[in-house]
This record gives C-alpha cells, structure tokens and sequence, in this order.
C-alpha cells in the first residue's frame, strides 16, 4: 500500500465500521482494496491505464468462461457415451422381472391393471350409470358402486381390472369415471408351481418362496427390462405335479411332496406339495421321520468307514436285543445275512448292528455331512429337523432305520444327491446352474457312492423298490415306511411311505444324474410301504421326464432296454417295505 | 515487437461509424452462435420427441407382448394340458413303440399291403352282375 494512499486514513481494520473475526478480516480487507482501486489508481495519476485493465481482466474473464462453455458444449455433442440420449429408465422397465423357467416358460409377470374411480358430481344419472357397471363389471360390488356414486368426491370403486374390463367400462361412455394404471403381479398358471414361485404384496415385495429369496435381484432385473431365470423346469414340474396328485389320490393320503433335482449341481428342476398352493409348502415346512430310506445312509457309512462291504455278514437269525428292547425285522429272515441282502431285505436288525458297532460318533458325524442335523440351506426357509437328544445304542438302532429323527423331504432330497453324485453334498437350490457361492462338501468318497449307486440299482431291480422301475432308465432307489407318532405312540394306521430315488444309476460318478423323491403322507390304501405307495408313482415321473432330461434308454446287467429282465430277479420279499 | 503491438492497436482502433469493427465482428459471431445453438437445440428437442414416442411405442408393445405371454402361459398349464391331452385318448408311449434316431435302421419294415388288383372291364355282354345284389342276404 502506497504511503500516499488517500484512503488510509479512512481503510477500517473492521471493514464498514463493524468489527469482523480474524478469520474475516482478510477478506473484508480484499474487497475494500478493490471498492478503493478506481480511486488509488486516480490518486496515482494513472486513470486511463487502470479503466484498461478492468476491461482486459473482465474480457478474459468473459472469454474463459466463453471457452469452457464452447469446449463443455463441444464435448457433449461429439463425446456423449451411445445410450445417453433418450430417458434414463428401460422402456420395457417394471417393478419385478418377469419369472422364467430354465427354458424361458413365464411363471410369474407384471401386468398392467386398472383402479376404476368415479367423480360422482360428473355423473348426470347415477342409477343408470351403476346398472350399465354393473352389467359390464359384474365382479363389482353394488353398495360399493352406489356408495361412491352418492358420494360428494372423487373415490376408487374397484382396482385391479384387467385390460378387458377396463375396454368393457371405457365403451360405456360415461362421465366422471377414470382409470388408473396400476402395476399387479400375475401368475398365469394358476396352482402350478404356487409352491415354488411364491407370491408378492401388493407393494411388489416378495412374500414367499422364489418371489421373497430373490426379491433384490427380480427388482433389479425388473429395472433393467430382463427376465429372472430360476431353476425348475417347467415340463418336468407339471409332470411331478400332475403324477404326484394321482398317486395321492389313489392312495387317499393327507398330502404328499415331490423333489426332482439334478445331482451334480443340486437345481431344483420341480418340486411339488400336495394338496394345492393352499396348504403349506410340505417339501419344506413339514418334517418327517422317513422309515428305511436312512438304511442308505447307514450302509453308506459302514462302507465309507471300512466296517462293512458287499460280503460283510450280519446275523439277523434272531431279533437284536438292546437292554430291553427288541429290534425285528417286518418280514423275518431269521438267517445271516450279507450286507446286499440286508440292503435289499431292508432289515432292522442289519443295520441296527451297523450303527451300534459304528457308535454315536462316527453316526454322527455322517449324519452331520449328509445334512440330516440341521436345517436345509435352501432359498425357501425350512423348518428345523427333529433330532435325537440322546445317542444311545437303542437311539442309534431306531436312526439307523429312519426313526427317532424327523427331517424335511428337502434334506433327504439333498442328502440323497451327496450318496449318488461321488460323495458331495451340494445345498439345493432355484438358482439356475447352482448356487456360484458354495463350496461341496465331500461326504464320502466316490468309490462309496459308486457302490452305492449300485446297491440302490439292485433295490429296484430285485429288493423293494421293483415298482420304481423304469424300462431302460436305470431307475435305482430305496423305499422308506414308518409309522408315525399320534399322542406319543406310534401308530399303524398314520403311515408315511417314501421312495428316494435316482436315475441313471450306472456311469461314472459325474455323470448326469437325476433324483426323485416322493413321500406319500397318510395313504389309506393297503399296502401303505413305500414301495407300493411312491414308488410306482416315481417310476411313471422317471419315465416321462427323461425325454426332457436327454436320458436315453440303454441296457444294463440286469434289464434291458425295454425292461426286460436279464437274468430274471425276483422281489425277495414282496412286500415293497 | 513494438511495431506488432502497434498492428494491434491499429486493427483494435479500427472502426465504422464509430464503432469498432472489432465490436462488430464479436457480436456477429455471438449471434451466429446464439443462432446455431437455437438450430441444435431444435435439433435435439425434436430428437427427444421421436425418442420419447418410441420408447412409448416400445413399453406399449411390451405390455401387449406381456399379455400375450401371459394368456398363452396360462393356455399351456401343464394340468390344462395334460387335462386335454387325457380326455383326447393320447397317453404316453409304450417303450417298445419307441425308438431312437439309431435304432430306425434296425426296426422292421411293415409289411406293405398288397397291389390292389387291376380291374378289368367287363365285356360288355357279361355286364350284368352274376349276383343279384338284392338277393345277397343281409350280414
């Protein structure tokens, strides 16, 4: 500052009079020093030089402002990323994706509908007007209507009408009545796959089963304009759904539950629950205690332990005592037997001397990795298993037959896919080609499972499973019976008959392999053993599927191509137990 | 140096009516440029709007092919289907009328049925029947 600054004298150390922070100061003392520069520069005796510079500083501040400007609109014009004309939101946008099938079959979609409202002070003659509704709307409700049209604004008389209806009320001309559109989720096949698709609120937020566990992603893909992609496929649903209600409705049974699932990758290809969407999800929310379908798991892990092979005897020539309990068998062999025809005899006592030389550690911890101690990991929340407080040889005995344990269809479905696919358990899933964020388990080795698979090929071929056969398909499995529990005591009237199977059964480990299992709950047919109950039923889904699944019909040692016997086996029992 | 800036003065001085040229030709090119943005602006309005009516057309289409899709879901229920497919007698197909693309060569021929045998007309003299049709009795 120049000495002969005129304005010094009158330069605040508080610009305009008032005291300022010091924070301010700087800048209360900036712009006194441009307010005063016209004068200094006066003052001086350079004023033409100064009105110069002003109007060079203000050019420059106008022209880089011009520049920036030109450049900005020059990059928007010639740079703009493809895609960023146009609005930003997809023009087929809604909000849940369209539901697919593994094929791309619709399950579920949003639909345009309408809400109807009325502005009765519009209406010239409101009985005409509700009786021309009424005749075009007839699901709409008359003291609704006369409500609305004797009202003093403007009200919602009925939401949700299809396009149709809408055109139906539109062609009536009348005045005061509007539409508004509204976004509804719509399941064109009914009943089909109810159990397995879910349902939503009218928010559009998923309420159950599929529409809940992917609620994010169908939102997300709703966004985008594309579809949702889940596991099932829709052809071998309807067929699962189609012979599963057959098979209840000639066995007159309180409900059954179908799983089909491919084994390698654990995807849900159909799940059904019998009776219709109605009811509780029974694959689910329903547990069980599954009778002598856990003989596999039992002779899996003697085998898988070393304890026990194909030619391992055990003597079930009289029943097995433990303490004072008795342990037979339904149909008495009273001889030793080998571990194939305990298998395929289905014998208490069999396995019951299995698990208890194998104790409760080693049973444990295979029921553990088969999955069969805990709830399923699934998508669709399951309930809880029902399992033994105690491991006793008497609690071994009874687990090693199926009783003393309740667990869901979906937990056997997922252990019997870990007994046939080389020995990993793969958590079950609706996601199309399995779930990416899980790590298989190895359960038992391969060599166990390869064995088997065999053991279960035989079941059919000559034990319990025959009627599960399917000609050329190389249909293997194992049939479960138990009574179940009513007031404490087991009763023979309340039976539940499984059959779990699989098929092909021959091939490599990794070869492509499909399960079924289908439990049949309360049948009040007789015989009510799995093997007369489910397995047929599996039998005729085997064989209508496998055109979908690319199986061929092929020979193996036991039938041929068309199911004729080679040699000819028999049933050993009979009795499909 | 001193002769450049005095070019510039010069050129800078320059003006018509007392107005600078410099002055003029500035507010010619801001209104040329004020003119060609109003000219692009147009442009892209009139852009928009034929994109705004084609995305409409184009979520219009959708709803329609949602519907459609929709209906023709609801049409192939399996339980519809096989409903329909039951009472029209069809059923699945027994494994031994089965076969592969493979096995057609190994399959047995039906045997044709024979050549019908050439009719021969009649002399014209032979042409009433042998038979008297309305003598044959009755089956």
């Amino acid at each position: 500052m120049s000495v002969h600054d005129p304005f010094a004298a009158e330069r605040p150390v508080a610009y305009g009079g008032r005291r300022y922070m010091p924070s301010w100061r700087w800048l209360a003392e900036a712009m006194w020093w441009v307010e005063h520069s016209f004068g200094r520069a006066h003052a001086d005796a350079r004023p033409e030089e100064d009105t110069r510079v002003r109007i060079f500083v203000i050019l420059s501040l106008f022209s880089a402002v011009f520049v920036l400007l030109a450049l900005g609109a020059t990059h928007a014009a010639l740079l703009t990323a493809r895609g960023g004309v146009g609005s930003a939101v997809h023009p087929n946008a809604v909000v849940r994706a369209d539901m697919v099938d593994r094929n791309g079959a619709l399950l579920a979609t949003n639909i345009t509908h309408y809400g109807l409202y009325i502005d009765p002070a519009e209406v010239w003659d409101r009985k005409a007007a509700a009786a021309q509704i009424k005749r075009a709307l007839p699901r709409v409700s008359m003291a609704k209507l006369n409500k609305v049209l004797n009202g003093d604004r403007r009200l919602l008389v009925i939401n949700r009408l299809t396009p149709q209806e809408k055109v139906a009320v539109h062609g009536l001309a009348l005045g005061g009545v509007a539409f508004e559109p509204e976004d509804v989720r719509v399941y064109p096949l009914g009943e089909s796959a109810r159990h397995v698709v879910g349902n939503v609120d009218t928010g559009g937020v998923g309420l159950s089963a599929a529409e809940r566990a992917f609620n994010d992603e169908i939102r997300a893909a709703g966004a985008r304009g594309e579809t949702f992609q889940v596991s099932i496929d829709l052809r071998i649903q309807g067929i699962l759904e189609n012979e599963l209600a057959a098979a209840a409705t000639e066995t007159k049974a309180r409900g059954a539950v179908g799983i089909i699932t491919d084994v390698q990758t654990g995807e849900v290809l159909g799940m059904a629950s019998w009776p219709g969407s109605n009811s509780r999800n029974l694959a689910s929310a329903a547990t069980y205690e599954m009778g002598s379908v856990f003989k596999t798991f039992t002779v899996a892990a003697a085998i898988d332990t070393g304890r026990a092979d194909m030619n391992t005897l055990l003597d079930a020539s009289e029943a097995f005592q433990i303490g004072n309990r008795r342990i037979t068998d339904f149909h008495a062999t009273n001889k030793v037997l080998t571990l194939e025809e305990v298998y395929l005899h289905s014998s208490n006592i069999g396995t019951s001397r299995l698990s208890t030389e194998m104790g409760p550690r080693v049973m444990r911890d295979y029921f553990e990795r088969f999955g069969l101690l805990s709830r399923a990991p699934f998508e669709i929340a399951s309930e809880t298993p029902i399992i033994p407080r105690e491991w006793s040889d008497s609690t071994l005995a009874s687990l090693s037959f199926g009783y003393g344990i309740s667990i869901t269809p979906l937990q056997m479905a997922a252990a019997m896919q870990a007994l046939t696919n080389g020995g990993r358990y793969i958590p079950l899933t609706l996601r199309k080609g399995g779930r990416p964020d899980v790590q298989a388990r190895q359960v038992i080795s391969p060599e166990t499972s390869l064995t088997m698979l065999d053991l279960m090929r035989r079941n059919v071929v000559r034990g319990s499973g025959g009627r599960a056969e399917a000609p050329g398909l190389r249909v293997g499995g194992k049939t479960g019976s138990a009574n179940k529990s009513v007031n404490g005591r087991y009763s023979t009237a309340h039976a539940v008959g499984t059959f779990a199977a699989v098929f092909p059964a021959d091939g490599p480990v990794n070869a492509r392999r499909y399960q079924i299992l289908v439990l049949i709950d309360e049948p009040q047919t007789y015989p009510r053993t799995g093997g007369f109950v489910a397995a047929p039923a599996v039998g005729r889904i085997a064989d209508r599927i496998a055109p979908f699944l690319n199986v061929q019909r092929r020979a193996d040692p036991y039938r041929t191509a068309v199911g004729d016997k080679i040699p000819a086996f028999e049933d050993l029992e009979g009795d499909g137990r | 140096m001193s002769s450049a800036v005095a070019t510039l003065n010069r050129l800078y001085a320059w003006k018509i009516r007392g107005v600078r040229w410099v002055e003029i030709i500035g507010v010619m090119l801001v209104a040329a440029m004020v003119f060609s943005v109003y000219l692009a602006k147009a442009a892209a309005a009139r852009e928009s709007a034929r994109i705004s009516d084609l995305e409409r057309q184009i979520s219009d289409n959708g709803q329609r092919v949602r519907l459609l899709r929709a209906e023709v879901a609801r049409l192939e229920q399996p339980g519809r289907l096989e409903a329909l497919s039951r009472g029209a007698g069809l059923g699945p197909v027994d494994v031994h009328r089965q076969a592969t693309e493979a096995s057609l060569s190994t399959l047995v021929a039906v045997s044709a049925p024979p050549p019908p045998a050439p009719v021969v007309a009649p002399p014209v003299e032979d042409a009433a029947p042998a038979v008297d049709p309305v003598a044959e009795p009755a089956r």
